[in-house]
């Protein structure tokens, strides 16, 4: 019975004209976004490419030069893009690709491209995951919507229920024929995409086991708002009350819910302005130890333990230059700092996360929208990953050049300068991005509740069917 | 006949609950949109207010710091840190250079939740290294803000659909359509007229529920009355748009589902589609230079000009003989190179910046010249603008700074240059800043919005004539 | 009156309604008689105007229904098969709102009066018309007729589905009207109340009007034979 209703369902879809343009304009549309979407990746890569090449030139011939001014001119650290933002820009647009690594300071990541952009951009991008998130749960309310109210509209459930049909097996098939034609569509693109990322020169990260997880989660997302459309089809008498719930569901959950979490979130766990920010750390900084003031009260707690340490009455007799130790001690210190109010960020940040997961409750679009940017790497915890990696290498640059500054010269030698290859030392900023496991292992929560969905819609789905 | 529709339009409504769901509806929208909108407001003014209450904490204690100087007294600050430095006045007491909201902010959050509302540029920084943008989480900005602006653009309209589009195909349906056809009238007229009332109510409810939650916020009516008026304007216009396309697909359209569907289509294309199309045309036809790579271009010209320190001081001083000709002592230090040096960056930077900021003009102009072709657009942009938080309120309050900037750091030259002491009596003229809103007029592009819906209109008329039946079998 | 003449609607091959010709005068009340599809409902619609012929012309009151359709409607009524009313509004609701929007104005008490007078019982006159019988909604419908004075009455199948006291019932309304000088048109399945409720009555097929007969000249048992008649010597034909 499920497979005569499939076959059934299929030919009448198929027949129908609208959905058919419905299809094309969609598949029409995902052709544009990933057309654009890969011209924007190449072009970003080329520039991430040279721009590291160039910043890492700039930083291997700054000449001879005191270690501690290199330390102050600093380098810069850029964010990769991975192949799979290709499918979805996650929150690429709303945070920035470089960061600044310079002595003492801890730098936001700059050049956000959202603000190098029009108005325009708020409204959203043309993009696959703007496709895949939003249009085609659309193309899947306009499919189903009347699938089940129809049959009652043309007395045809009552024939079908004289013939002996079970209620279930007539909607499964409907699902079925429903899941299919976009099951097979979506496998195809992904399928495309992954030969198209894979046969791009430097494809680096790339992983057929991330497509292919971040495929099961649109999949998932289909089949939990094709169970919502037909619950809706199943509950109602009429096509057009159906498809107005349907639609109404539909905004609620993609559009609504996430804006109305996002100000919730933003509400009880705000974050500091930018301003804020650094003049909190600026007091922090005050009150401890500055590499560059030997005269604070932290920097002579430092001279005397130091001297104790090694047993010696003045810093000259140190086996090292103390201005270099000293100078080492205030950036770690600082650093702490630093920690500290990044770590407060962190935990608003995840406190946030605990509103949206709430939210998810009523919002199927809210995990699978967070799986997905986490699975093409483009969510904000890659980027923390990222501005983490970084701030730990400047970290050990700083180190490297303090250690250098202290055991090459002498104490009071401040017109040293290392030599002119010295830099090429520095080992080279890598940044490793998170693996697949990782990533899910992170991301648990939210798998839980985009399953949570899928069983609880697939048993309401049943049990409003069971009888029709 | 229209005084008998008026009359049971209304009942009609009252008694399927439609005025009642419709007002309670847009109560809780527009409740729950103002009050996002002036929590976000009331958290920027604080933040601009605490910056200059500590300001002024800093500033007196620092003009104490400068009594006791000039009185010979002795004072216990370090020698580099000493408020008659006048580069420490320039950057310990920085102006809070900012950008107070408008009283009409909560309305839309436009750019608001991306940029900073204030900088404090100092006498030592550089325009490139101060940022703009706020520190918000991306997720936030990915997901946008339920304000009054996304109620009015993203769903209204839904909600004008749900209550316009079977207004004759429910009639066709349900049978009535027959015995009013046999009647002596014009369906299209009668047609018109029903959506008519209808628009009417919609105004009405949204009038009466938006004052209302104004009142609740206690809105400064008598201040803002005319933008109360302008928004409520807007909202008309584009209120209209869309029951004249429900119009056009009612006469057009025989099933509701059919109706529905259309509706819904024009939706997705004029709110959704059409400004992400015009975006990403706009990006691939004028496309942002690369930030990174300006990076390295900044960064080459600064070691070349950190290089060069002495000879761009003497050839700065060249330029500036009043400078060397005042002081007395001419002594020269680290800030002088690096006040020198870093004007010379600026220059020679300068064609760099400009490609972006030209390149962001050639969008924007492009994104207005074709804005027409989403209404949503047209209406966004005007509510930002009303609001004061559109991306060029920010634009201008990043000019606006950085010219305060540069008179910053021209009050300080003169100083510097001239090794001369900052004294307490210099403090009443360091200059001021106060950001005015440039008033820009956008109903131009309204009335443009008002006009597609008339030729619309236009358009139902010539299309399907007058004698071309409306099928009522 | 109703004068039609040479009436034709064609839609492509197919001829919907082919030549009539037929003229109802005041006081009388014509019964076309016919199976499905013979062209019955198709000229009640002409009449109405909701769709155009193809040839010849129609007149309501000697007014030209195709040039001057809104005129006409000023003259007649028409109640089809089922007649629907707006289920939120009460029956004298529902009588002002349409002979409101026909620029009839009455007073609470005139409403009421044509109410009594279509027959309604008055204890449902202000109930919501959404639980009304068919035959209920008729007499509404016939009130609305009253109202606007209609010379011209169009029903279309309308003791379809209706018990036989409905049926009996509508037809002695129908008797009254006609009484008052109002033609009436009226399409039917129904032999028992044509003969009933008609001056003269008409038998179609394929659009064509085959037979006509003054009621008094023939019996309900002629009638039927007749009926049977036609439609199986144009089945054999064709």
């Amino acid at each position: 019975m499920i497979v005569h209703t499939f076959r059934k369902e299929i030919k009448e879809l198929w027949r129908d004209g609208r959905v058919r343009i419905a299809f094309i304009i969609v598949l029409f549309l995902t052709a544009i976004a990933v057309f654009i979407s890969t011209n924007h990746y190449k072009n970003v890569n080329e520039q991430y490419v040279e721009a590291s090449a160039n910043e890492r030139e700039v930083w291997d011939n700054q000449g001879e030069k005191n270690p501690h001014s290199a330390a102050h001119y600093g380098t810069y650290a850029f964010k990769p893009k991975y192949p799979l933002s290709l499918i979805d820009q996650g929150v690429d647009k709303y945070t920035g690709t470089s960061i600044f690594l310079e002595a003492h300071n801890r730098n936001e990541a700059q050049f956000i491209a959202a603000s190098d952009q029009t108005g325009l951009a708020r409204f959203g991008d043309l993009t696959p995951d703007f496709i895949l998130l939003f249009i085609i749960p659309l193309l899947l309310i306009l499919i189903a919507y009347n699938s089940i109210t129809k049959e009652k509209e043309n007395g045809t459930l009552t024939l079908l229920n004289s013939q002996g049909a079970v209620g279930w097996k007539i909607v499964f098939g409907k699902w079925m024929a429903i899941f299919f034609p976009v099951c097979i569509l979506l496998s195809a693109l992904f399928l495309i995409t992954g030969l198209l990322l894979s046969n791009l020169p430097d494809f680096g990260v790339f992983s057929w086991a991330s497509l292919f997880t971040l495929l099961v989660t649109y999949l998932i997302y289909y089949a939990i708002f094709i169970n919502l459309i037909l619950i809706i089809s199943a509950s109602v008498s009429k096509s057009g009350i159906a498809l107005v719930l349907s639609l109404s569901v539909w905004i609620l959950v993609c559009l609504v819910l996430p804006k109305a979490a996002s100000n919730l979130a933003e509400y009880k766990y705000p974050y500091p302005t930018r301003q804020e920010f650094s003049e909190n750390i600026a007091q922090d900084k005050k009150q401890g130890l500055d590499g560059h003031n030997p005269w604070s009260k932290a920097a002579k707690e430092l001279e005397e333990q130091t001297l104790k340490k090694y047993g010696v009455d003045s810093l000259s007799q140190l086996p090292f230059n103390y201005d270099g130790y000293r100078m080492q001690k205030g950036e770690e210190h600082e650093a702490e700092i630093y920690f500290k109010h990044y770590n407060y960020l962190k935990t608003q940040y995840s406190n946030q996360n605990g509103i949206y997961q709430k939210l998810a409750a009523i919002s199927p679009y809210l995990p699978v929208r967070f799986l997905s940017m986490a699975i093409a790497k483009t969510d904000y915890n890659t980027h923390w990953d990222f501005s983490d990696a970084a701030e730990n290498y400047r970290i050990e640059t700083q180190k490297f050049l303090n250690d250098h500054f202290a055991e090459a010269s002498t104490y009071g030698e401040w017109g040293f300068k290392a030599d002119a290859d010295f830099w090429k030392q520095l080992p080279k900023f890598n940044y490793e991005p998170p693996s697949l496991s990782k990533i899910i292992q992170t991301n648990t929560s939210s798998i839980i509740i985009m399953l949570v969905w899928l069983v609880g819609s697939f048993t309401l789905l049943f049990f409003t069917t069971k009888s029709l | 006949m229209l005084r008998y529709n008026f009359k049971y339009e209304w009942l009609l409504l009252i008694r399927n609950r439609w005025i009642q769901l419709l007002s309670i509806l847009l109560l809780l929208l527009f409740g729950f949109a103002v009050y996002n909108g002036i929590q976000k407001v009331e958290a920027r003014q604080n933040s601009i207010e605490a910056a200059v209450t500590e300001l002024k904490t800093q500033e007196t204690a620092t003009l104490s710091v400068l009594d006791s100087l000039e009185n010979g007294h002795k004072v216990s600050v370090s020698r580099w840190r000493l408020p008659s430095r006048p580069v420490v006045i320039g950057n310990s007491l920085a102006r809070v250079v900012n950008m107070p909201a408008k009283s009409t902010a909560f309305i839309a959050t436009g750019q608001s939740d991306l940029f900073t509302h204030y900088v404090k540029p100092t006498v030592t920084g550089d325009d490139l290294s101060m940022s703009y943008t706020e520190m918000t989480s991306p997720v936030q900005l990915l997901f946008g803000s339920f304000d009054l602006a996304f109620v009015i653009i993203y769903l209204l309209p839904l909600l004008i659909i749900a209550f316009s589009f079977n207004v004759l195909a429910a009639e066709r349906e349900s049978g009535t359509l027959k015995l009013l056809a046999s009647q002596p009238i014009r369906i299209r007229t009668w047609v018109l007229q029903k959506l008519g009332l209808r628009f009417f109510w919609l105004i009405l409810c949204i009038s009466v529920t938006l004052l209302l939650v104004f009142v609740i916020f206690s809105f400064d009516f008598t201040a803002n009355w005319t933008s109360l008026l302008v928004l409520i304007g807007y909202i008309i216009v584009y209120a209209l748009f869309w029951f004249v396309l429900a119009f056009a697909t009612n006469i057009w359209i025989r099933s509701s589902a059919k109706n529905a569907i259309a509706l819904i289509g024009f939706w997705v294309l004029f709110v959704l589609l059409s400004p992400s199309i015009l975006n990403q045309l706009s990006n691939s036809l004028y496309p942002m230079p690369s930030r990174t790579l300006m990076l390295n271009q900044m960064r080459t010209l600064k070691a070349e000009a950190t290089k060069k320190q002495d000879k761009i001081l003497d050839s700065y001083l060249r330029d500036h003989p009043e400078y060397a000709i005042n002081d007395s002592t001419q002594t020269r230090n680290f800030y002088h190179k690096y006040m020198a040096t870093q004007n010379l960056v600026k220059e020679e930077l300068r064609p760099v910046v400009e490609k972006f900021e030209t390149q962001l003009e050639n969008q924007h102009q492009w994104a207005h010249t074709f804005s027409w072709l989403s209404p949503a657009l047209t209406v966004q942009n005007a509510l930002n603008d009303l609001a004061g938080t559109s991306e060029k309120d920010y634009q201008e309050f990043r000019s606006q700074s950085l010219e305060f900037a540069q008179q910053w750091r021209d009050f300080f030259l003169p100083f510097m240059f001239n090794n001369q002491k900052f004294a307490k009596s210099d403090y009443k003229n360091l200059p001021a800043f106060a950001y005015t809103y440039k008033e820009d007029a956008t109903h131009l592009r309204i009335l443009g919005l008002l006009g597609i819906s008339f030729m619309i209109m236009l358009l139902v008329f010539l299309l399907k004539p007058m004698k071309q039946k409306i099928s009522i079998v | 009156m109703i004068r039609i003449n040479n009436l034709t609607k064609t839609y492509g091959d197919f001829t919907a309604l082919d030549s009539l010709c037929l003229t109802v005068k005041e006081g009388e009340i014509y019964c076309l008689l016919g199976a499905n599809g013979a062209g019955k409902t198709t000229t009640i619609n002409l009449l109405l105007g909701f769709i155009k012929p193809t040839l010849g012309s129609a007149y309501i009151n000697d007014i030209n229904v195709v040039e001057k359709p809104k005129l006409t409607k000023n003259h007649l009524a028409y109640i089809p098969e089922n007649l629907m009313l707006y289920p939120s509004l009460s029956a004298i609701e529902n009588l002002d709102y349409f002979s409101g929007i026909a620029n009839k104005k009455f007073k609470k008490s005139e409403l009421e009066a044509f109410l009594v007078e279509a027959g309604l019982q008055t204890s449902a006159f202000h109930k919501s018309v959404a639980k009304y019988s068919k035959g209920m909604r008729q007499k509404v419908g016939i009130a609305i007729a009253l109202a606007k004075d209609a010379k011209v009455l169009l029903l279309d199948e309308p003791t379809s589905g209706l018990d036989p006291k409905a049926s009996n019932e509508f037809g002695q309304l129908l008797q009254k009207l006609r009484q008052k000088g109002v033609a009436t048109l009226m399409a039917t399945h129904d032999l028992f109340r044509a003969k009933e409720v008609a001056t003269t009555i008409g038998i179609m097929k394929d659009g064509q009007l085959k037979q006509q007969w003054s009621v008094d000249t023939l019996s309900l048992k002629e009638l039927e034979d007749s009926y049977l008649e036609t439609m199986s010597y144009n089945s054999l034909q064709s």
